[in-house]
């Protein structure tokens, strides 16, 4: 088997579908840790110096432009998926079982997927697009040159309730779409042993599922509240 | 065990043909007792539906003991009813109370076309055993049994994936009509053990190219094919299938 | 007077002399020759794919919407094969000769001294396909013991070794057909033999879908259709299971043998109901485990855990202390209706017997604590681990048990009695498994050659796969070798055209009839009559009344049986309507040879003929024959007999005691 047709077969793709979603696991883990500075009350000097360095430093960004191709591929491969799938049942059942024989979470991917994207191109617009394309005002830390003040970009946007809403939402589907892809992408690598299933779908609820979506909410309302 | 009579009203899934427009069409039976199959309660309502002068409701079955994989019916949102595995022509009415409402549908999937009312036809699942699902050993070739030594928790796994019945009741409980578990079960077996050594690479690649082929759906791992099948197939065979067809993909020269 | 053409020599050198000497078809030429088979059970499964691995075109039917559904796949216990890999005495002979005693005496010695010669071969094959047989810690095959023998010989794979192997079979037909040396014709049920000159050419087939006719042709045709139990309506084959194939031929000129021998099974589950529309089988394996008793008082109503140890009448112990509870199944059938007739049965309907598990489950259980090195284990604990050990062995059959009564065969003992389940009797064929009918063959349940009058439990799954693994490929050959200038067939011939009139016609007749009773109301009927009357037990009275019931029946069957729907479409009531057809012409004859056969013997038990003790009693002066009955139209058959000699197994009162 030819590797354009290896990777055209529907295990093929969702080898790709799991690899590029923990490659983007592992990226929250970092942006995680990245974004609680804008909690520090230092007026933003360490999240902007952060926000430099990870702006300027080229393997970053080699990583941030991978993430991105990432972003695309996961999600217009699961599209693909998921219409093939629909299209794989012409008439709907008039019952359905619910959650008799499945989990919620796992049924719903592809809906927290699109809102999770939605999300994202938001994201990047407010931010990403605004620190590299866009006006941004600098502030100085005594350092050679000035720094671009995304920090305060940020905790204005958090001021106005309809963003906090949204970033809200949008990890709200970070969650559910974690709490089953992180151990759907194990067993999609064929990695399942009793052994060690019980680990992986721990960090994979606890982790992946709670832990980051509610330190990335957590900003925002902070920020709005504060 | 107690038994008692019930009355029932059944929504039926009915269609002429393949080509035809289907419909639920309601059915009142009474009397039905609580001691009889699912299947049973079927041929109840086709004696009456026959004297009447009506059609009988045309459904797979064959052996009634839950081996053949013939029966395949969707109660109430479920591959082959309520009880876990278990066939349909295993449910029994104890599974029911008097005065319930129960829908049947067929299987529902592109890959499985109804044929007639609840019949449907499962020759996908033929055509993906033809690309792989065997060893290819010709009458008369074989050695001695006991010279192939196989160790009992791999023979006992092996036997767990290879009680799959081709019942299809993992792609009708799969959102996605999904075939996987099938596969995964064949390839399973003969993974496991060293007579299917010699095509593991190739089964594996032949068998899922023909389920895509057949247009199934993708896994999502939901897991729903394993809590429906009647044999009890592991989700782990799904995870071997992928581990089996990756390294293949990776490996395999042609 | 019928050849069955055994061949000269010693029993032991026939089947190799036969194999040295039969002629040959050339692989050029087998490519230019088709072969029909019917049924894609084990017999027909395993003989289409050897028969296509050897390079003969082959059109393979079945009425299932796949092969894989075939009733072979039903077979719980297991297949015999005198590997002697337990070092417990067994041998080729020792296998031929439980099967000829087995069978009471009335099987053909030569055909089963072959099916024991590759018994063996049969394992090598099925573990060479990837056949999941169980197997000891070792990593060496696992035998257990079946009834009628008193060595392990039986191979297993759980209680569904009939599934694994003709999944295994059908993996290797299912290659042939990716290979294209097979067509596969599902939902296709033969309606119809054509003979051209004499000799077996094609068939006439439904496409069950379409209702369409159909025309085959072929050099050769293989009826591998199985056995016709459901004759009865209640037996332990699958609903689908019948005559029509066999019966076809019957009335094309192939002589039906030995027909009233039937097999009643000792362990299924109860009838429930009026609604029962079949009977499960719990596989005779639990016999190794389980001990039959009944209550030693009359109508006993207490719960089985109620009575105590020595009010309990282990009546196979008692009666044949040498196999106890593995004696073979016409014995153990017939002495659970003795007492059940005579009041000692047990559950609602007194028609049932306990099959019970606790005794061993505690032996098993000492066994894991002893294994374990556990001291003071407490009951609870022993039976425990004991139903462990049970549940590895048996699971699925007692899950099975609980779903259809509703009731724990781990804690209370099962109530069981015998239903049918077999038919020993089927096609006459000749050594080479061809019908009287030339180029027709029979393979597996569908002929009446190896079981005699009695089937040796874990017997039917070697003799189909024998058929069809090792038998027919060499003598079909033999056959084909001189049929080398017919190519080709044309179907539209006028023995075609013919046969397919007759079919369309037969067809016609049944949907115009718009009677007022459904097929299942007749069907029903008549197994009614032949469970009374041509049943466990046969006597002459009862038999001469079954036989005018059946001619009544059937008169009334075709002037007002109502088939719905039309012919032309997917009509399962058509098809259930033809079959009926056929069992209520079969039934007849069934009733008339059990009526000729004026001896009992295995399952044919005849109550005019029985020691003081109440066993079977052979009458070896006049009966030992085979019965082929020719049809010679609508109740008319011709007795042909096909003496039976034995050389090595010298006929003796049976004895299990």
């Amino acid at each position: 088997m030819k590797w354009s047709q290896f990777f055209n077969t529907s295990i093929g793709k969702k080898l790709l579908v799991g690899a590029t979603g923990l490659f983007l696991c592992s990226f929250i883990i970092v942006h995680l840790a990245g974004n609680f500075q804008l909690l520090y009350n230092d007026g933003g000097k360490a999240f902007n110096a952060y926000a430099a360095f990870m702006g300027h430093n080229e393997i970053i960004q080699l990583i941030a432009w991978g993430l991105k191709i990432a972003i695309l591929l996961h999600a217009f491969i699961a599209l693909q998926l998921t219409f093939r799938n629909r299209a794989a049942r012409p008439v709907k059942y008039a019952v359905n079982p619910g959650n008799q024989t499945s989990s919620w979470f796992s049924r719903q991917m592809a809906i927290m997927g699109s809102i999770l994207l939605i999300f994202i191109v938001i994201h990047l617009a407010d931010f990403w697009w605004k620190f590299h394309f866009g006006e941004i005002p600098t502030q100085n830390y005594g350092g050679e040159e000035p720094l671009k003040d995304l920090y305060t970009v940020v905790q204005v946007a958090f001021k106005e309730l309809w963003i906090v809403v949204l970033y809200v939402i949008g990890m709200i589907a970070l969650s559910f779409h974690l709490i089953h892809g992180f151990k759907s992408a194990f067993q999609t690598f064929g990695l399942n042993h009793v052994k060690y299933n019980g680990l992986i779908s721990f960090v994979g609820i606890w982790l992946f599922g709670i832990l980051i979506p509610v330190g990335f909410a957590i900003i925002p309302v902070v920020i709005y509240f504060k | 065990m107690e038994h008692y009579n019930m009355n029932l009203t059944l929504k039926v899934w009915r269609q002429k043909n393949t080509d035809a427009q289907g419909k639920f069409e309601t059915y009142p039976v009474s009397g039905i007792s609580s001691e009889m199959s699912f299947l049973e309660m079927f041929d109840v309502l086709n004696e009456k539906l026959i004297n009447e002068g009506k059609e009988p409701i045309a459904f797979d079955h064959d052996c009634r003991e839950g081996i053949c994989g013939a029966c395949s019916m969707h109660i109430n949102g479920r591959a082959h009813g309520p009880w876990a595995a278990t066939t349909t022509c295993q449910l029994h009415m104890r599974a029911f109370k008097d005065g319930d409402t129960v829908t049947v549908e067929p299987w529902r999937a592109a890959s499985f076309p109804v044929v007639k009312d609840l019949t449907v036809d499962r020759g996908a699942f033929d055509r993906i055993i033809e690309a792989g699902g065997y060893v290819s050993v010709n009458t008369g070739n074989a050695q001695d049994a006991n010279s192939i030594l196989v160790p009992k928790d791999q023979s006992d796994e092996a036997f767990a994936a290879a009680a799959c019945i081709g019942c299809g009741a993992c792609v009708a409980a799969c959102k996605n009509s999904s075939a996987m578990l099938f596969v995964s079960a064949k390839v399973s077996q003969l993974a496991l053990l060293p007579q299917g050594q010699p095509e593991r690479k190739s089964r594996a690649l032949n068998m899922i190219a023909q389920m895509d082929k057949e247009m199934f759906g993708s896994c999502t791992n939901t897991g729903a094919c394993e809590a429906e099948c009647p044999k009890e197939i592991s989700l782990t065979n799904i995870a071997r299938l992928n581990r089996e067809f990756i390294s293949a993909g990776f490996t395999y020269e042609k | 007077m019928l050849d069955s053409k055994i061949p000269k020599g010693s029993l032991g050198a026939k089947w190799e002399d036969y194999k040295g000497h039969c002629k040959l078809v050339n692989p050029a030429n087998k490519r230019n020759m088709e072969i029909i088979i019917v049924g894609t059970g084990l017999a027909g499964a395993s003989a289409a794919a050897s028969l296509a691995e050897l390079g003969y075109k082959v059109k393979a039917f079945c009425f299932q919407d796949s092969p894989r559904r075939a009733h072979s796949i039903a077979a719980q216990g297991g297949i015999n094969a005198a590997k002697n890999y337990q070092n417990d005495g067994d041998s080729v002979f020792r296998l031929f000769y439980d099967t000829v005693k087995g069978g009471d005496y009335r099987a053909r010695e030569a055909n089963v001294h072959r099916l024991a010669e590759v018994s063996g071969n049969i394992i090598d094959q099925c573990v060479a396909q990837g056949v999941p047989f169980a197997r000891e810690y070792g990593g060496l095959l696992s035998n257990r013991s079946f009834g009628g023998t008193q060595v392990q010989r039986t191979f297993y794979a759980a209680g569904q070794t009939g599934q694994q192997l003709l999944l295994g079979a059908y993996s290797a037909l299912e290659r042939q057909i990716a290979l294209g040396n097979v067509t596969m014709y599902s939902r296709h049920e033969m309606l119809d033999i054509v003979k051209i000159d004499g000799k077996a050419r094609g068939i006439i087939a439904r496409d069950l879908i379409t209702g369409k006719l159909e025309r085959h042709s072929g050099n050769a045709v293989l009826l591998c259709s199985g056995g016709y139990g459901n004759v009865f309506y209640l037996s332990t084959n699958a609903m689908g299971s019948n005559v029509t194939a066999a019966w076809k031929a019957t009335r094309k000129g192939a002589f039906f043998g030995n027909p009233c021998y039937t097999q009643i099974h000792p362990t299924c589950i109860p009838v429930s109901g009026d609604h029962q529309s079949k009977l499960t089988l719990m596989s005779e394996s639990l016999r190794n485990d389980g001990r039959i008793w009944v209550p030693k008082k009359q109508n006993d109503n207490r719960k089985p855990s109620d009575i105590p140890e020595n009010e309990r009448d282990y009546y196979l112990e008692r009666r044949y202390p040498a196999f106890g509870n593995l004696v073979p199944r016409d014995v153990a059938s017939r002495a659970a209706k003795e007492r059940c007739d005579a009041g000692y049965g047990v559950g609602s309907s007194k028609q049932a017997v306990y099959l019970d598990f606790a005794f061993n489950m505690e032996r098993y259980g000492k066994i894991e604590v002893s294994k374990r090195q556990i001291s003071n284990a407490s009951h609870e604990e022993i039976m425990k681990l004991g139903k462990e050990v049970v549940a590895e062995k048996y699971g699925n059959l007692f899950d099975m048990y609980a779903k259809i009564t509703g009731e724990d065969p781990y804690a209370v003992p099962m109530r069981i009695y015998p239903a049918v389940h077999y038919t020993m009797g089927g096609l006459w064929v000749d050594y080479e498994l061809m019908t009287s009918v030339t180029g027709l063959y029979a393979l597996g349940e569908a002929n009446f050659s190896d079981h005699g009058a009695n089937r040796l439990g874990a017997s039917a799954l070697m003799q189909g796969l024998a058929d069809g693994y090792f038998v027919i490929p060499y003598t079909m050959g033999n056959y084909l070798a001189d049929d080398l200038k017919t190519k080709d067939i044309p179907t539209d011939s006028p023995e075609f055209v013919e046969a397919e009139k007759a079919v369309q016609a037969d067809i016609d007749k049944l949907m115009n009839i718009k009677g007022t009773k459904s097929v299942d109301h007749f069907h029903k009927a008549l197994g009614k009559i032949m469970w009374d009357k041509c049943g466990m037990a046969r006597n002459e009275k009862g038999l001469k009344e079954a036989i005018v019931e059946i001619q009544q029946l059937r008169a009334e069957f075709w002037k007002d049986v109502r088939v719905p729907g039309t012919a032309n479409e997917f009509n399962p009531e058509l098809e259930k309507a033809g079959r009926v057809a056929d069992f209520l012409e079969l039934g007849e004859l069934m009733c008339v040879d059990a009526l000729n056969r004026r001896e009992s013997c295995g399952g044919h038990f005849r109550e005019e003929s029985q020691t003081d003790e109440g066993e079977a009693l052979r009458n070896d002066n006049e009966f030992s024959y085979v019965a082929a009955w020719e049809y010679k139209g609508p109740s008319q058959f011709e007795l042909h007999k096909e003496e039976l000699v034995f050389e090595e197994c010298k006929p003796t009162q049976r004895s299990y005691k």
